[in-house]
């Protein structure tokens, strides 16, 4: 199978005052179209940065980054721009949603920007809502929704415009467990019922081992499970 | 893509009513600056139509011969200075193409009116000769009594002697004036004139004028001249300047080319008061674009602060596949909106005052005049306060744009 996604020898570095702070160093991975991978690594490790990376969000300062074998690291940041509003959703941890706006006008935005019309629009951002369960309160103010609520809401905006790939950062990092599982089961259903290649970054060993395949990252480098965390805290 | 630029514009305005209280400042700011435009230009183009009206019924086949420089005829008017010769008024007279000439003096006298003593303005001109004139190009009529008849002593007054404001009593026709001590009846009093200064004289025959002021016969201050309709007025009025200069050099013996009087057209006339009024016209409108201008200023002002605020809004927007042109096309949207809406509220405020002053202005004769609505006036104030926007609001929306997303996320974490 084709590398949806293709890292060679990665680094990013900062500038931090006068001393540099390299955040990655020399990552090379593939991530296959269909796979649902989860990234961890105590915090400080570059997990973030290696994800903003991939969310096309941040450019590599050294190496190639190939989305579907073309070489993004060239591209102009308008070309980014288009390319992520079609190929990639997101999930924050702090789900970045617009407050001024209702539930469903948040899901919608997104396919705004790809210039589908306003009828399509409503329709799709309903029947996204609906799917995380999130119907009812389409026409809410995001003020008026509990957090775990807000975070479906989010969840609905990543997939509404049906891109390849979906990227968590650690999505249930503002959530309970309670709503932190129903938030996982919900990527969980979308990866298998739309077999698009999901990400997830996490700190947390349980929202790790959802994932198929797992990734963990230690010092801007990717190691196995023990070196990142001295021991092994996945179970399967 | 134009039907996605009118979703940025839904966007934009959605953002400006989710901070209402600031947009609405703002906009405050723009409609002032319109308003004094809008007003002002209303106003002074209303005058100057106004006052080229009235120089219009002067017709445009008179020539006004002054003393004084022809470059300031005005002047000449109030200080005086020479007197037109009967030579002088025999030369204009002798021209080609001079169908009429009216000569015509003033001076203030004393004059005593039921026991109140006034310096009046006394205007003498051969009234019963040039009615015809009078009336069809100065707009000379009677509102009350008849025109004083040559070779008595008899008088009409202006308009303001009905009112109280010369004179503590109302003049009647009928009424007596007592001039340098000589006895005068008010045989009819005028209506309203064009210039105001008018209405507030007392009008007599030149004849009687000379003999009661000592003023040498058959002289005058100055001559209104009419000019045959198959004649060319300025090539007459070239002519009348002519014989004027060789006059003076017979008569005087001078040997200066120039003349002390101005020989001026009323077309003439019309291009200096509107030459006058174009230049305050300028200047109101340089203050007023100032005041558009500081408006603007305060536009940039709130966009950069709403930048800043919503660096997280940008950031999300752009994560969601907004690119530098859509967050710059939605902010430039906020900042035009503003202006538009600022122009939109400050040309019908501007209109509103505008007419406010002219209600005022038509029911106070001193002020009479009319507004001017031209739809220019509108289009001017509602397209600068638009471009004005547009302006204020570029840096702002580049700033805005040239956020990196992950920069504009990270803010937050």
């Amino acid at each position: 199978m084709e590398a949806l996604i293709k890292l060679e020898n990665v680094w990013k570095i900062y500038a931090l005052g006068k001393t540099e702070v390299q955040s990655l160093r020399g990552i090379d991975l593939e991530i296959e179209s269909g796979d649902f991978v989860t990234i961890m690594g105590p915090s400080g490790s570059g997990k973030s940065t290696l994800l903003n990376m991939i969310g096309l969000l941040d450019i590599p300062t050294k190496g190639r980054l190939l989305l579907k074998n073309k070489d993004v690291t060239k591209f102009t940041e308008s070309e980014l721009s288009r390319l992520r509003g079609k190929t990639i959703g997101f999930v924050f941890q702090e789900f970045h949603l617009l407050n001024h706006l209702k539930a469903w006008e948040n899901v919608e935005l997104p396919m705004i920007f790809q210039g589908v019309a306003a009828g399509p629009r409503f329709r799709r951002a309903k029947e996204l809502l609906e799917s995380v369960g999130m119907g009812h309160r389409a026409e809410h103010q995001l003020a008026e929704l509990s957090i775990g609520e807000r975070q479906r809401v989010a969840i609905a905006r990543a997939f509404v415009n049906d891109p390849e790939l979906v990227i968590a950062d650690e999505p249930t990092g503002n959530l309970d467990s309670i709503n932190g599982k129903k938030v996982m089961e919900i990527l969980t259903e979308f990866h298998e019922k739309l077999n698009r290649t999901l990400l997830v970054v996490t700190h947390d060993p349980n929202v790790g081992a959802y994932g198929h395949k797992k990734i963990f990252i230690k010092d801007g480098r990717l190691v196995d499970e023990t070196t990142a965390f001295g021991r092994k805290i996945t179970s399967n | 893509m134009f039907a996605n630029y009118k979703e940025y514009f839904k966007i934009a305005a959605r953002n400006l009513k989710s901070r209402s209280l600031r947009s609405w400042l703002t906009i405050f700011g723009i409609v002032i600056g319109v308003f004094l435009i809008i007003t002002l230009l209303s106003l002074s183009e209303g005058i100057k139509e106004t006052i080229s009206r009235q120089l219009m019924s002067l017709g445009g086949n008179m020539v006004f011969v002054m003393p004084g420089d022809e470059s300031n005829p005005m002047a000449g008017m109030m200080y005086g200075g020479e007197k037109l010769e009967k030579e002088d008024l025999d030369a204009i007279e002798r021209t080609p193409g001079v169908q009429d000439v009216l000569p015509f003096s003033y001076s203030s006298v004393n004059t005593r009116f039921n026991e109140e003593n006034k310096s009046l303005t006394i205007e003498a001109l051969p009234i019963r000769e040039g009615l015809g004139i009078l009336q069809k190009l100065q707009g000379w009529s009677l509102m009350d009594g008849r025109w004083p008849e040559t070779g008595r002593n008899e008088v009409v007054a202006g308009n303001r002697y009905i009112k109280k404001d010369i004179f503590k009593e109302k003049v009647m026709v009928g009424d007596e004036f007592y001039i340098k001590g000589r006895k005068f009846t008010v045989t009819g009093i005028m209506n309203p004139l064009s210039a105001k200064d008018d209405d507030a004289a007392v009008f007599m025959d030149i004849a009687l004028y000379q003999d009661l002021t000592g003023e040498k016969i058959g002289t005058a201050r100055m001559a209104m001249v009419s000019i045959s309709e198959d004649y060319n007025t300025n090539a007459v009025a070239e002519d009348i300047k002519e014989n004027l200069k060789k006059n003076q050099k017979r008569q005087l013996g001078s040997d200066s080319d120039t003349i002390n009087f101005a020989v001026i057209t009323s077309e003439k006339i019309q291009s200096i008061t509107g030459g006058v009024l174009g230049v305050i016209q300028f200047v109101i409108l340089a203050f007023a674009s100032i005041a558009i201008l500081v408006g603007g200023i305060g536009i940039t002002n709130t966009m950069y602060t709403s930048v800043r605020e919503r660096t997280r809004e940008i950031g999300i927007m752009k994560s969601i596949g907004a690119t530098n042109e859509t967050i710059m096309a939605i902010f430039l949207f906020e900042a035009s909106i503003i202006g538009f809406a600022g122009g939109i509220g400050g040309t019908v405020l501007g209109l509103l005052i505008a007419w406010i002053v002219q209600i005022y202005g038509q029911a106070n004769p001193l002020f009479y005049f009319t507004a001017s609505f031209s739809p220019w006036i509108i289009i001017f104030g509602l397209s600068f306060s638009f471009f004005v926007g547009c302006l204020a609001g570029i840096l702002p929306a580049r700033q805005a744009a040239k956020l990196r997303p992950i920069d504009a996320l990270r803010k937050y974490e």
